[in-house]
Order: C-alpha cells, then sequence, then structure tokens
C-alpha cells in the first residue's frame, strides 16, 4: 500500500500536467444520483419488483430451455453407453432396492403388487432427490456463469429442475413399460400420472428456489441437504407404505402428506389399482405445490441482487 | 478533442460510479498462523489459529471507488495484479453486487472476460445459444448470427465438440464472438486481446473500434500498456483497491510506467 502511493505521488509530481487534473472525482452520493437520474441510466445490483422480476424472468424462458435441455443432454455424455445409462441407472437401483428391501427385509406389507409400488417410489422419489439437491446448488454451483452474464438469477433454480426432469424423463418411460409388466391393468387413470408429475415439478421448483437462496447465503448448508434427502428417502414411503406400518394417527397423517411422500402417493393412485384416486392428496399436492412454488420464488426474489457475491 | 465535445460528452454520461466498495468471501483460504505452525509444539499451534476450523476470508477488493464515464469513451484500467481492477470490471457490468456505494449504467452492459467460464461440459455450438440468450437475444437473433460468431472465432469444426476439449485460445476466441455478438451499450474487456494469435487481435481491435463507433462505451482490463495506449483515451489506476489516477491514457500510463521503475528499483 504505502509503496504504491507514494510512488505514484512522486511520478505526478514528474509529469508535465498539474496533479489536480488526474486526481479521481469526488462525488457525493445525491450528486452521482442526480447525475445518473439526469442520463436516465439504470441503478446495478438492485432487485426489481417482484411483478418486473417474473416478466424478466418469463423474457429468458429460452434461456431456461436451452440451458436445461442442454445440460440434461450432457450428464451421461461422459460414458460410453451414454444415455443409455438414464434408463440403466434406475433399472439398476430397482434390483438393488428389491433384493434388500423386498426380499431380505420384507417390507412389503399393505402392498398387493411391490414390485410396482417399489419402481413408482424410486423412480418419483429419485426425481424429487436430485432435483434438490441440484437445486441446492443452482447457484453456487455456477458462479462462472453467474459472474459472466446478467440474468434474473431465479432462471437457474428453473433450469436445474427442469434439467432433472428431463434428465428422468427416460425413467418414467421406463416406468410406464414395467408398470403393466408387473400385471397391474390398464386403466384411464395413467393420464394422471403426466399430471402428478407436474404438480411434483411445482414442489421441487419451490424447495430448489428456498434451497438455493439457502445454500448461496450459508454455504456449508449445502453439506446437509443430502443428508435430509437421505432421511427423506427412509420416512417419505419410497418402500413401505405408510399406513400399514405408521397406523392411521396424527404421525402416519405427517408421514403421508409432506410433499416428498404426496407426490409418491398421487403418482400411485394413478398408476396402481390398489390406491383409488383421492381427493386429498391430490388436493394436498396442487397445495404444496402452488404454495411452494409461489413462496420460494418470493423469498429467492429477496436475495436478488446478492447472488455471485461469493 | 475539442473543448465543446468533451462538454457535449459530459451531459451524457453511461456509467457513474459513486463510493463503491466491494468485499468478497473467499473459501478454502488459508490462515496466517498455519504458515508458522509447523515450529511450535502441537498446543501452541492450535492456540496460534484465531479462528482454526473456518478457512474463510474477506477480501476487501475495491474501496470507495468513484467515476463518471461518457458515451464513446474507451477507458483503460491499469494496475498490478491484485489491484482490484476485475472486481471493479464485474461490478461495472452488475455481476458482482456493490458492498457499499451505488452504479449505474445505461442500458446493458456485456462482460467479456477470459476467465468467464461458459459451460464446458457442453459443445461450443450450445455455448453460442445459450450464451447469446443470456446476453439478450431472441432464439431467432442467435441462428441468424450463427455463421458469423462461429466464423469470427475462427474455430471451425471444433464446434461441435465440448469447449473442454478446447485449447485455452480457442476458448477465449469463442467467448469474444460471442460476448460482441450482440452489440452491447457497454463492452467490457477483461484480458481478452492478450491471448490470440496476431491476427486474431488485430480482428478483435478492428471488432471494439468498430463498437466504439456505434457510440457504445468500452472498458479495458489489460497489463499489456501497449493494448491501452493503442485502443483507448482514457486511463482508471488502481492501487490496493482505491483509485489512485484518472485522466487521459499518456499521462497516467506514464506515470504508471514510473512508479513501476521506481518500485522496482
Amino acid at each position: 500500500m504505502t509503496i504504491g502511493t507514494s510512488g505514484s505521488s512522486t511520478a505526478v509530481e514528474g509529469a508535465a500536467a498539474p496533479e489536480s487534473s488526474f486526481e479521481p472525482i469526488r462525488l457525493t452520493p445525491d450528486e452521482a444520483a442526480a447525475l445518473a437520474r439526469g442520463a436516465g441510466l439504470e441503478e446495478l445490483g438492485v432487485r426489481p419488483g417482484l411483478t418486473g422480476y417474473v416478466r424478466e424472468v418469463w423474457g429468458y424462458r429460452h434461456l431456461v430451455w436451452h440451458l436445461s435441455s442442454a445440460q440434461a443432454w450432457a450428464t451421461n455424455q461422459n460414458n460410453y453407453l451414454g444415455q443409455l445409462w438414464a434408463v440403466l441407472n434406475p433399472l439398476l437401483l430397482v434390483g438393488s432396492y428389491y433384493l434388500i428391501f423386498g426380499l431380505l427385509l420384507k417390507t412389503r406389507g399393505g402392498t398387493s403388487n411391490y414390485i410396482a409400488f417399489l419402481t413408482i417410489g424410486i423412480f418419483v422419489f429419485g426425481y424429487s432427490a436430485s432435483a434438490i439437491i441440484a437445486g441446492s446448488r443452482a447457484v453456487v454451483g455456477q458462479v462462472g456463469l453467474v459472474r459472466a452474464l446478467r440474468f434474473p438469477r431465479a432462471v437457474l433454480p428453473i433450469s436445474v429442475t427442469l434439467t432433472q426432469f428431463l434428465v428422468n424423463v427416460p425413467a418414467f418411460a421406463v416406468l410406464m413399460v414395467m408398470i403393466p409388466l408387473t400385471g397391474e391393468p390398464f386403466s384411464p387413470h395413467w393420464l394422471l400420472f403426466p399430471v402428478a408429475l407436474v404438480l411434483q415439478s411445482l414442489i421441487n421448483l419451490g424447495l430448489a428456489f428456498f434451497l438455493a437462496r439457502l445454500v448461496n447465503a450459508a454455504r456449508d448448508s449445502a453439506n446437509l441437504v443430502p443428508v435430509g434427502v437421505r432421511l427423506a428417502r427412509y420416512v417419505s414411503g419410497v418402500f413401505f407404505s405408510i399406513p400399514h406400518y405408521a397406523g392411521h394417527g396424527l404421525l402416519s397423517a405427517l408421514l403421508l402428506y409432506q410433499p416428498l411422500a404426496v407426490s409418491m402417493t398421487t403418482a400411485r393412485e394413478a398408476l396402481m389399482d390398489q390406491y383409488p384416486l383421492t381427493w386429498g392428496s391430490w388436493v394436498a399436492a396442487a397445495l404444496w405445490g402452488v404454495v411452494l412454488c409461489a413462496s420460494g420464488l418470493v423469498f429467492f426474489w429477496r436475495g436478488e441482487g446478492r447472488y455471485g457475491s461469493n | 478533442m475539442g473543448a465543446t465535445d468533451v462538454a457535449a460528452d459530459r451531459a451524457t454520461p453511461s456509467v457513474v460510479c459513486s463510493g463503491l466498495d466491494i468485499v468478497y468471501t473467499v473459501f478454502g483460504a488459508k490462515q496466517k498462523g498455519t504458515d508458522t505452525g509447523g515450529e511450535l509444539p502441537l498446543v501452541e499451534r492450535l492456540l496460534a489459529r484465531r479462528n482454526p476450523v473456518s478457512s474463510v476470508r474477506k477480501v476487501h477488493a475495491v474501496k470507495d471507488v468513484s467515476f463518471v464515464v461518457n458515451h464513446g469513451e474507451a477507458v483503460g484500467i491499469i494496475g498490478r495484479n491484485g489491484s482490484g481492477k476485475s472486481t471493479l470490471l464485474r461490478a461495472i457490468a452488475g455481476l458482482m453486487p456493490p458492498t457499499n456505494g451505488r452504479v449505474w449504467a445505461a442500458g446493458r452492459p456485456s462482460l467479456l472476460g477470459v476467465n468467464a467460464v461458459l459451460l464446458t461440459g457442453l459443445t461450443g455450438a450450445k455455448n453460442v445459444m445459450i450464451g447469446g440468450l443470456a446476453l439478450g437475444l431472441t432464439p431467432a437473433q442467435v441462428r441468424e448470427r450463427y455463421a458469423a460468431i462461429v466464423d469470427f472465432s475462427g474455430i471451425g469444426d471444433f464446434v461441435d465438440l465440448p469447449m473442454s476439449a478446447y485449447s485455452s485460445g480457442m476458448g477465449a476466441r469463442l467467448r469474444f464472438a460471442i460476448s460482441t455478438a450482440a452489440a452491447p451499450d457497454i463492452l467490457m474487456i477483461d484480458e481478452a486481446l492478450a491471448t490470440g494469435d496476431a491476427e486474431f487481435q488485430a480482428r478483435s481491435r478492428d471488432r471494439i473500434a468498430e463498437i466504439r463507433r456505434e457510440a457504445s462505451t468500452v472498458f479495458l482490463v489489460s497489463h499489456s500498456n501497449a493494448a491501452i495506449r493503442d485502443s483507448c483515451d482514457r486511463v482508471l489506476w488502481m492501487e490496493q483497491g482505491r483509485l489512485v489516477m484518472d485522466g487521459p491514457t499518456d499521462e497516467v500510463v506514464r506515470a504508471y510506467e514510473q512508479s513501476h521503475r521506481k518500485a522496482t528499483a
């Protein structure tokens, strides 16, 4: 510090022109604001109003799509089998879970078609798990992009959620092939499966909004997210029927109607004969989706202007 | 430039920066105590660390910087490594939020840096699309300019390979081509001219001159005083996060070079 400034002052004295003309200008905040207003300039690093923000994000919808589809495709590009892994991975997972929970631990109580029950659980929960983990790192994982290009940062959690949806599309296709093979009769209710996925995506997006801002503000919390997801995997009824093991009391209701479990319930009601459609789970899924998504967007928007600062 | 021109320019600032402070957090920084720790016994070594768990440090990269830049000006930013030049550039591009102070800018600033990572796992072609969209172009506009962008970058067939397979020069050229495709109102260049071969450097100088003619503002961070003299008519000199001099290129660069000689002598 001292070396630099003393060097500069002697240098200026040695120059022909008077020192004062090269001094940085002194601007009071009010003068600067008045000058900027007069020139019609836009202030940087401030957050726009909520409706303006939503409109801005909508303006970047093409970016969301291209970012998501390109990254989804790149996910499995580093292997020789490439995109085949998008199908192989969930199948291998179903095989290992069936071995552990179906054959060794026998948690099939209360289910008439355990393979269908387990497969739906694994594939549907797998989408939420990957979306939550990737969503929590949506901002901190792409600091390069954040520091290089200016766009509303809500694009990142949205694009990460969409990426994970696209990555899981082959798994859902496998699911639709497997369900009739496990002996489920064809039903028009199957058409509700995409609706269940849309509601689930809204839930995932809402959680991604919350977690992306939290992890950006307190980076260490990123380490807790996988722990939370693992915990959720064991209490959300991925491989066992919650009412069969937890009864019908308050605890069971809490376990059944938390957002991740509700996503699996709606999917099973759409695809499995054993579970008739119930208003309760679909309304719960829709409410969770809308409430989480809206509150998550507001929460994320309130942090806009701080993303990329560390 | 005559006195009247200067007065006319003064009336239309394109960037106003007032009392700007940037403090950012670095993770994984090494604590001072650990450097000398090897000579001390274990207990003292542990006590010597003020904060044994965390390896987080705050860096005050830009301190109370104010300036006004007008339309059509090309401004060089010089200073030693770590003097806060790149951070200042990021802040006036709207990419790093100010800790204190405020920044205003006209239109859309676009930062072009060799460090600006695009998505290395994706192909050059996908990066052209994503970069163009992020700069505010429509998909149709990007497709329309796609051939020109790839042509200008001169990377040829490599455009269909992932960017992780590119040499650093190729990556920098593609980034330059993408960043200048959108004809930004304010173009900021971070050391980009230092990369690429002589022919590409000449072409990028032409492109920058072209953007300047469109009445935009150009910021250039460079360690090459020749490049600064070539392209800039005004220079900001940064030292330890502070702006120490702001004036015409010749005078400021000369003063900077003299201070450099004094420091090394």
